[in-house]
């Protein structure tokens, strides 16, 4: 394959594969955050700001990949 | 019988119905601009002839910044002209505001107030009363250069203005978290602190939480003096294994700390400039929101993080044991 090739599909393969993780962990997070609002919709403001906090964690991870697909890509 | 007129969000009828068709007609326009639409009307053999100006340019993002000129062999990039403007604004608005200072505040004054509180406020939530008022100004600095960093560089006209050097084209300013250089710097700013508060407040305790090796020689001295303990030895072990990832896992948070705030500050101006290209108008103002939280949510984070791993370090593991 031509190599300019590989490193476009390189990018696009690390970009997919490592949204995979966060999206689940932020799925996972959205449903705990739910769930405590369910039971304690009182507890709404602290309940919200944690889980933004866990939620730019979880994007963290992502955005790792996201950086790796954009030095493959364009560097 | 006084005439009533009728009013949809806060406009006479008329006013509304003009301000939509004026909306729509941008967005329409935006739309045929962009990239999309383009291709769409490439696609159906349709020839407009919009004006050059108006055809959005393909985005072209380029990850290190760009050297403008040097200052005594130092290269001054457009990432730390920013970073400037940042600091002289924060300087400047805070000067502004506290320059005369009243006990019933005005309305700059009770924004300002308001905004320091509850970041004092979630000092004092994580790190209790006094450590929270040590860690504070640190702190407090991270998190109001970090936001502000973001949202200064959301301002359109930002990352426009170009300037001509030696034939090439280079923007003046760029958001100064969007270069790699920026977030380490405020990474190894918030390491130095951690670090500092450790040795100042649990002193020799800070360095052997890292450098647990007293149990492992204990034990090996107890074999010479005839009381050979297998469980000892291997407990020492893994307690100095553990002293040495704890000191690993340290150096690593720098790292990232520092990819965390670039990766997203990036990702956010290359989402941005997508989103001009593919459906200008239409798009980009919802982006543009998002980018406002995404700026809090880092500044958030980064300070936060930082007010974690210090009360963390202020700590020591045989107190928390009790």
């Amino acid at each position: 394959m031509d190599p300019e090739a590989v490193k476009m599909l390189a990018a696009g393969l690390a970009i997919g594969l490592g949204a995979i993780g966060p999206g689940i962990g932020i799925g996972i997070l959205g449903y705990g955050a739910m769930q405590g609002l369910a039971r304690n919709p009182e507890a709404r403001g602290p309940i919200m700001t944690n889980m933004l906090i866990a939620v730019a964690m979880a994007e963290a991870i992502g955005i790792y990949a996201f950086v790796i697909a954009i030095i493959l890509a364009i560097l | 019988m006084a005439e009533r007129k009728r009013r949809f969000l806060g406009c006479s009828l008329p006013v509304l119905i003009i301000i939509l068709i004026v909306v729509l007609a941008l967005l329409i326009i935006g739309f045929l601009s962009g990239g999309i639409g383009q291709k769409l009307l490439e696609k159906y053999e349709i020839n407009l002839n919009l004006p050059s100006w108006l055809i959005a340019e393909s985005p072209a993002p380029h990850l290190p910044a760009s050297t403008l000129f040097h200052v005594f062999g130092l290269p001054i990039t457009n990432t730390i002209i920013a970073g400037w403007i940042t600091i002289v604004f924060l300087v400047l608005v805070s000067w502004l505001i506290t320059r005369r200072m009243q006990l019933v505040p005005r309305r700059p004054q009770a924004v300002f107030e308001f905004a320091l509180g509850w970041i004092f406020d979630f000092c004092v939530s994580v790190a209790g009363k006094e450590n929270g008022r040590k860690f504070f100004p640190v702190v407090c600095t991270i998190f109001l250069f970090v936001i502000f960093n973001a949202w200064l560089s959301l301002i359109p006209g930002f990352a426009s203005i170009l300037i001509h050097i030696h034939g090439h084209e280079y923007e003046l300013l760029r958001g100064a978290n969007t270069d790699v250089n920026t977030p380490l710097a405020i990474a190894f700013v918030s390491f130095i602190f951690v670090a500092y508060y450790g040795l100042t407040t649990i002193k020799l305790k800070w360095v052997g939480q890292y450098f647990n090796f007293g149990p492992f020689f204990h034990s090996i001295g107890n074999i010479f003096k005839g009381k050979f303990n297998f469980m000892d030895i291997l407990s020492g072990v893994v307690n100095a294994g553990v002293g040495l990832l704890e000191l690993l896992s340290m150096f690593i948070r720098i790292i990232s700390f520092t990819f965390r705030l670039f990766g997203n500050m990036t990702a956010g101006e290359i989402l941005i400039m997508v989103a001009a290209f593919l459906l200008p108008l239409a798009i980009s103002w919802a982006v543009y929101g998002l980018e406002l939280l995404v700026g809090f949510i880092q500044a958030l984070v980064f300070s936060g993080l930082t007010l974690a791993f210090a009360s963390m370090a202020v700590t020591s593991h045989e107190e928390e044991a009790h």
